[in-house]
């Protein structure tokens, strides 16, 4: 299974595997042989990273793991294959600028022009699917450098909509 | 003077408990009071007896002093031990004792008050000799106030003089910025206090925050217990406390002990006490005394092997004081808050899971349990961490050793800020001040991100991998029905067959 993980902008791929002889994990041309054990209480683990002993605790919320370890508290974002795939397509794709449709409908308004500078979580397009308006909001703030879509235009699942910069 | 048999703890956390646990050693019995949060906590559980005092707010309970001596009276407690925050420096709170018949394990009212008062306090330390930071003796005025900066030279800083806590302190380093800052530093005092007056006084530069630990007893007696270097501050709060100072030569510590022993005799001192003092290039100017027994007292006591709350209790039943050890090795302390290590916003939740550390050197005052709720309504300190080396150099290994070892879940915590600090090249040279906090990095080392980023990757596989395992268990065929899904077949078929 492949796996993206994210703290803050930094983001690493792990391809990890159970093979015969324990875990393998993949990234880049780097090839790690993990070893896990869970302890008693499920969220503590003996993680073994090429025979380097790590004790962690992990708490996996969905895509949210608030790790402790090395006396360090981590907040990293990690999605799986299935997950990474729903975000690109909902538009959410991480440390890309581009705003897409989340589902099939109709463009009821743009409310950002090309090279307006947009806030955090301000409201770019307004999309009208199965009778509700759903407001598509910048993920970062950032100018707009491109409008890929008009009022009344009909767009498709993960149609690009927006690019920003 | 009879002795002490039973004392009321008019505090709560873990210096409630720290005062229980010399209380229980000493055969005395403890009398804890609590506010609603607080119905759970550990110092209500280790007590000998619990009263209940009120409301969550502190001004309900542990800052209501009618409560709090009533409950004291009620009891039959023949003292009292205020712990550091809530009445630790009221001088009512310590008459009310004193009326009330319960000996109040503290210094005298006028004490207290002549120490609290920091315009009053300078007077006082300079009648007695002791160096202060040249400033005005007495609050400022807006007429005064230009010319006064002028005459003890810029950089300057206004102070509230009720103040603590880093409340009402504004640096100003010219003119043009003067008058702005000074109305800002009396609003502040104003909200913070009550007391809007404010005094002026040069900036030392590069600053060390180097305090005294003092015990006096009523016979006149006044003994110091060396220094305790607080220079690890962030706004003004205390983060790494240590023992020895670097930067101190046993001549100035023997200066900076008499000057803060004289003070206290100045004064009428009784108790523990902790003189605070600036240090810059090998001179020291007195900050303030603090009538109370300091959070950071460990670091002393690791380093003399001594009970401070015993020598408290010990004064308070009317003893002479027992010799001060000779110190050695060195100690350090770090204070684990409830808050966010880059914004210092408190962090509040459900601690679910704790780890202690152990092994050789290592104490932990704390009043931490499984399952404890961090409420707003107190200060965010969860624990101390206090270690004892030969050296600074295996006191700081031990510490870092330590900090790994203890891991708090549920809230954010100090700790990670805590262990680049002590891990910085800066406070391993020992030449750090107190702007030390602001070079530490924010953030985790790229090393450990990297590993961190691998370990929870690895942390879904391992929990979807178990997910599955446990979902295929569960839809093996040929495997017998679970027994609950037949009870429930059982349960509707007497509903709809009656």
């Amino acid at each position: 299974m492949k796996y993206t993980s994210k703290i803050g902008t930094e983001e690493r791929e792990f391809v990890i595997e159970r093979t015969k002889d324990g875990l393998r994990a993949r990234c880049g041309d780097t090839v790690h042989v993990l070893e896990m054990a869970l302890v008693g209480d499920g969220q503590t683990f003996s993680l073994l990273v090429d025979g380097k002993s790590y004790d962690v605790v992990a708490d996996v919320q969905r895509e949210e793991v608030l790790l402790h370890m090395l006396g360090e508290r981590f907040v990293v974002h990690v999605e799986d294959e299935r997950e990474h795939a729903a975000h690109a397509v909902a538009g959410h794709k991480h440390g890309k600028r581009e705003l897409r449709a989340a589902m099939p409908g109709i463009v009821v308004e743009v409310k950002a022009a090309e090279g307006d500078t947009v806030a955090e979580g301000q409201t770019l397009v307004v999309l009208e699917a199965m009778k509700m308006q759903n407001p598509l909001a910048a993920e970062t703030a950032g100018k707009v450098v491109r409008v890929l879509c008009k009022q009344g235009e009909a767009v498709a699942a993960g149609a690009l909509l927006m690019e920003m910069e | 003077m009879p002795p002490i048999r039973r004392i009321l703890v008019a505090n709560r956390g873990e210096i409630a408990l720290r005062v229980i646990r010399t209380a229980q050693e000493m055969g005395i019995e403890t009398v804890a009071v609590y506010s609603d949060a607080d119905r759970r906590s550990l110092h209500v559980r280790q007590a000998t007896r619990a009263e209940y005092l009120g409301g969550s707010k502190p001004a309900e309970s542990y800052l209501d002093i009618q409560k709090v001596v009533a409950a004291a009276k009620r009891t039959g407690c023949d003292a009292l031990h205020p712990g550091y925050g809530f009445l630790s420096e009221n001088e009512d709170a310590a008459q009310a004792c004193i009326d009330a018949g319960i000996e109040f394990l503290g210094p005298p009212p006028k004490a207290i008050l002549a120490m609290g008062d920091k315009v009053e306090a300078r007077k006082i330390a300079m009648a007695a000799g002791v160096p202060l930071v040249p400033g005005l003796q007495e609050e400022v005025s807006e007429q005064r106030l230009v010319e006064a900066a002028r005459q003890v030279g810029y950089p300057v800083m206004l102070k509230a003089a009720a103040g603590g806590g880093g409340k009402g302190i504004r640096i100003v380093r010219e003119e043009k910025q003067l008058l702005e800052a000074f109305h800002m530093a009396r609003a502040e005092a104003r909200g913070a206090f009550g007391d809007d007056r404010v005094y002026l006084e040069k900036f030392v530069t590069r600053p060390r925050h180097v305090e005294i630990q003092v015990m006096a007893d009523k016979h006149g007696n006044v003994v110091h217990y060396g220094e305790r270097e607080c220079s690890v501050q962030r706004r003004h709060q205390k983060l790494v406390e240590e023992s020895p100072c670097s930067a101190l030569t046993p001549e100035l510590r023997a200066q900076m002990g008499k000057a803060a022993c004289d003070l206290a005799r100045a004064v009428g001192y009784v108790g523990a006490g902790t003189v605070e003092f600036l240090y810059s290039e090998g001179r020291f100017y007195f900050l303030e005394m603090n009538t109370r027994l300091q959070v950071e007292h460990p670091v002393t006591e690791m380093r003399y092997g001594v009970d401070l709350v015993r020598e408290q209790i010990r004064v308070g039943q009317g003893e002479t004081l027992t010799p001060v050890p000779e110190p050695r090795g060195h100690s350090i302390e770090v204070r684990v808050n409830a808050e966010d290590p880059e914004t210092y916003f408190p962090s509040l939740g459900l601690i679910s899971r704790i780890n202690l550390p152990g092994g050789p050197g290592v104490r932990l005052d704390s009043a931490l349990y499984r399952g404890l709720e961090v409420t707003p309504f107190y200060d965010s300190m969860l624990a101390k961490l206090v270690v004892h080396g030969v050296d600074r150099e295996q006191a700081i290994a031990r510490c870092v050793r330590a900090l790994r070892e203890l891991r708090i879940v549920g809230v954010a915590t100090s700790l990670p800020t805590a262990l680049r600090t002590l891990q910085s090249a800066e406070f391993r040279g020992g030449d750090y001040d107190t702007g030390i906090l602001e070079r530490i990095d924010k953030k985790p080392p790229a090393e450990k991100r990297d590993v961190a980023l691998l370990a929870a990757a690895a942390a879904k596989f391992l929990v979807a991998e178990q997910a599955g395992a446990r979902a295929a268990a569960a839809h093996l065929p040929g495997q017998a029905t679970p027994r609950w899904s037949l009870l429930g077949r059982v349960d509707r078929m007497r509903r709809t067959n009656p």
